[in-house]
């Protein structure tokens, strides 16, 4: 069975390390060991493994509908803290009962569906306030316009038909660019979020964080904090100081981070943080160009200087 | 009955009172519905003017700005303002009989929908109106809303003079809840709001009029039917009415899109795939939709021989339009956003409605599993949207009907029907689960999301190959 290969996605694993930062926030408003963590995990239960290494006081529940992939986490599972349950999320958000327990949920989809945001919306009706959701859509823009036996005007018309429940204008055509089209995939989001939980509820989902990346496939990922709308100044107040927070449904952030060797990295670490114009600081420290003009090396500088924090070090391992 | 009782019966006070229209009456419409008709009220505004162009876009150079916010809401218009000799309509509740003559083709009827979507909203405000020589407005105010005893409105020169003829219609002290969807649901409330204007709106936005959201223009979204100029190729059903109270209708039905496939059903089955659905029927009065795609029992699904609605007729679609001077006579309810269902007309139409889909379903099922042979049907053939459509309907060989009421004009396509293969062939058809189909997929064609039908299909021929060596 096909699985993304994760030491090829360094800018997944960014954004994974930013859900650690995020939850680190999370500790302003809530003790951490009153969450439990609920993931679609995948056979290597990254994402386990790095959580257990930062918050081993959460617990965790993977769900996993397919029985390979579950004899794999089973392989896999980085602590005995995880619960590794057969299901189909569909069927465990429908019968989930929070009991005022709080959660963090991460909807890693793969794919992009209507469906997902079904799932999104039950969720975010049924949680405990305090509780965070992390959902990640895949972002090609492609998938509508590059199909051989049908015309463009045909592919935004499924895209329309498909979607146009949570579409900020009914005639949207998708966009081609990356962050276009996942600045397009936040917006049916908060459409979604604001569905799942009208003012009338009194709750609302206050977005955190938003990202788009590419390592070979176009993903958006939001997350955000379910909270009883007066007391949304104190989520905020509990993300306000992390950089990479996303409060007012802004455009979700690039991540692109460039390729480095160990030895280009160790000689750009003195130097960070750098304050503005870091790409052409590092760029003068690094000596050399890491693109094919110095503007775009500075640029893919500048998103090293951004992240380098959450950028881990894939290194050879003698297992 | 006691013959010592002692009650005086005398005359009893049947007189509205004014809560009934300011916060009961407001329950019956939704909000973004209310906003719709005034909408219409601009439309009416444009009939009244008498500037249309008749270049097919009768409403070119006209417009309606929406703006709303979490303390205010108002509506602008060029659309001729409100003529001084129809204050009286356009401010009392209700319609009077001795109501001046409207301009054809209007859609006012009850003198209830400015007035019914301002108290939807909120207890203050402004309308203001450049007709001709008349510039004036008209304020109501929150005391006034509460005064059981006080009836009458205030009317004064207006203090901003307007450019051009008009109506600005400002509302503030906005109802809590009002004040929520503009501010906190804001996001979800315009896409409501723009889904609802580009759909009901269509065919008026088609001919030119435009509409804007809070600074965005909406375009429209009409329903296409496919239109094959081919011999043989797939073409709608027709009919076209003029009725003895002089209501033109013309009714049409069709295909929007390929039949699904066996696939495509399975899958929604399981999960929903389209999220917004373009089946069912629409209903046109005076260039206004009044429903919009829908698929219960109202428009005839699910009654008399049609059968409930559901993904197979996900391709059926339907548009039926009434158009009439005197909109007294069109089947609508006093929202303007539904059909009267007990009207004459519209049952008498509705059986027409029927008669047609039926043709559609039964093609549908005669060609089930047969998606992609039935697709060749539609090859080459345009969607038309509602007004091509009757252009080219124009061309069509219609024949009278003089059996059905109303009589009319129709014209019925010969839906091709699959060759009689029964004897020489057999479907199969089985579940398997959805990890030992994906299993299968991968090892026939690396592609563990193949298409489940053709994993099926290749496992036949495989095995076929081996029963005939």
């Amino acid at each position: 069975m096909s699985q993304p290969a994760y030491h090829l996605r360094p800018n997944k694993a960014v954004d994974r390390l930013a859900l650690v930062d995020a939850i680190r926030c999370l500790e302003g408003l809530a003790e951490l060991a009153e969450y439990t963590y609920y993931t679609l995990g995948g056979p290597y239960l990254e994402d386990v493994r790095l959580l257990y290494e930062f918050f081993p006081q959460i617990g965790m529940v993977s769900l996993e509908r397919e029985e390979a992939v579950l004899e794999r986490q089973k392989f896999h599972v980085p602590c005995s803290r995880v619960e590794l349950k057969r299901a189909d999320l569909k069927s465990f958000v429908a019968r989930y009962d929070p009991k005022d327990m709080k959660s963090i949920f991460w909807l890693d989809y793969t794919g992009l569906e209507y469906g997902n945001f079904e799932d999104f919306m039950a969720l975010l009706a049924k949680v405990a306030e305090n509780s965070m959701v992390k959902v990640t859509l895949r972002a090609e823009a492609g998938d509508y316009f590059d199909k051989p036996d049908e015309d463009v005007g045909q592919n935004a018309e499924r895209f329309r038909r498909q979607f146009g429940a949570v579409l900020p204008t009914p005639t949207t055509d998708p966009p081609r660019g990356l962050v276009g089209f996942a600045t397009l995939l936040q917006e049916m989001l908060q459409i979604a979020a604001q569905n799942a939980l009208p003012s009338a509820t009194g709750l609302m989902f206050q977005p955190v964080s938003s990202f788009c990346y590419s390592d070979g496939t176009g993903i958006m990922t939001l997350t955000g904090v379910i909270c009883h709308r007066e007391k949304r100044a104190t989520v905020r107040k509990a993300f306000a100081k992390w950089d990479l927070a996303n409060l007012d449904w802004k455009p979700p952030r690039r991540i692109d981070v460039p390729v480095l060797s160990t030895r280009e990295r160790l000689q750009l670490q003195g130097s960070l943080p750098c304050g503005s114009g870091a790409g052409k600081t590092l760029r003068a420290v690094l000596g050399h160009l890491i693109e094919d003009s110095p503007k775009k090396t500075e640029k893919r500088l500048q998103q090293y200087a951004d992240f380098h924090r959450y950028f881990p070090y894939f290194m050879k391992a003698i297992p | 009955m006691s013959k010592t009782a002692t009650t005086q019966y005398g005359p009893v006070n049947a007189s509205p009172v004014k809560s009934f229209f300011v916060s009961m009456l407001t329950r019956d419409i939704k909000l973004e519905e209310a906003i719709l008709d005034l909408l219409d009220n601009c439309v009416d505004g444009v009939l009244r003017s008498k500037r249309q162009h008749s270049d097919g876009k009768p409403y070119r150079g006209f417009f309606a700005e929406i703006d709303f916010r979490k303390d205010s809401f108002s509506i602008s218009d060029n659309c001729g303002g409100i003529p001084w000799n129809l204050h009286d309509y356009a401010f009392r509740m209700g319609r009077s009989e001795d109501r001046p003559r409207d301009a054809p083709g209007t859609v006012g009827v009850y003198g209830i929908g400015m007035k019914r979507a301002v108290f939807k909203m909120g207890a203050h405000c402004l309308i203001s109106t450049h007709n001709g020589q008349n510039q004036y407005e008209v304020e109501i105010k929150p005391e006034w809303m509460t005064n059981e005893t006080d009836w009458m409105i205030p009317v004064r020169v207006a203090k901003k003079s307007m450019k051009t003829p008009g109506t600005t219609i400002y509302v503030a002290s906005l109802h809590p809840g009002i004040a929520a969807r503009f501010s906190e649901d804001s996001k979800v409330f315009k896409s409501d709001l723009e889904r609802m204007v580009a759909t009901h709106y269509a065919f008026i936005i088609d001919k030119g009029f435009e509409v804007k959201i809070n600074g965005g223009s909406v375009k429209p979204r009409p329903t296409k039917l496919i239109f094959s100029d081919q011999k043989g190729g797939m073409k709608p059903f027709v009919f076209q009415s003029r009725t003895r109270d002089g209501v033109d209708v013309f009714l049409t039905v069709g295909f929007t899109r390929p039949i699904p496939t066996e696939e495509e059903l399975a899958n929604e089955q399981e999960e929903t795939r389209y999220s917004s659905i373009d089946a069912g029927w629409t209903v046109v009065c005076n260039d206004r939709a009044v429903l919009y795609c829908d698929r219960s029992e109202l428009t005839g699904w699910g009654e008399a021989g049609v059968p409930r609605y559901h993904t197979q007729f996900i391709a059926i679609t339907g548009i039926v339009e009434f158009k009439c001077e005197d909109a007294s006579k069109l089947p609508t309810t006093t929202t303007k956003r539904g059909i009267d269902a007990s009207s004459t007309l519209y049952l008498q139409v509705k059986n027409k409605m029927r008669e047609s889909m039926r043709m559609f379903v039964d093609y549908t099922n005669k060609w089930k599993g047969r998606a992609s042979e039935a697709k060749r049907h539609i090859e080459g053939a345009r969607a038309l949207p509602f007004e091509e459509l009757k252009q080219a309907a124009g061309k069509l060989p219609l024949k009278p009907t003089t059996k059905t009421v109303p009589e009319g004009k129709q014209y019925r396509p010969d839906l091709p029907l699959p060759k009689k293969t029964e004897s020489t062939k057999r479907r199969i058809s089985f579940t398997k689960g959805a990890d030992e189909v994906r299993c299968v997929a991968e090892h026939l064609f690396k592609d563990r999301n193949a298409d489940p039908s053709a994993v099926g299909e290749r496992c036949f021929d495989i095995f076929l190959r081996e029963a005939q060596k």
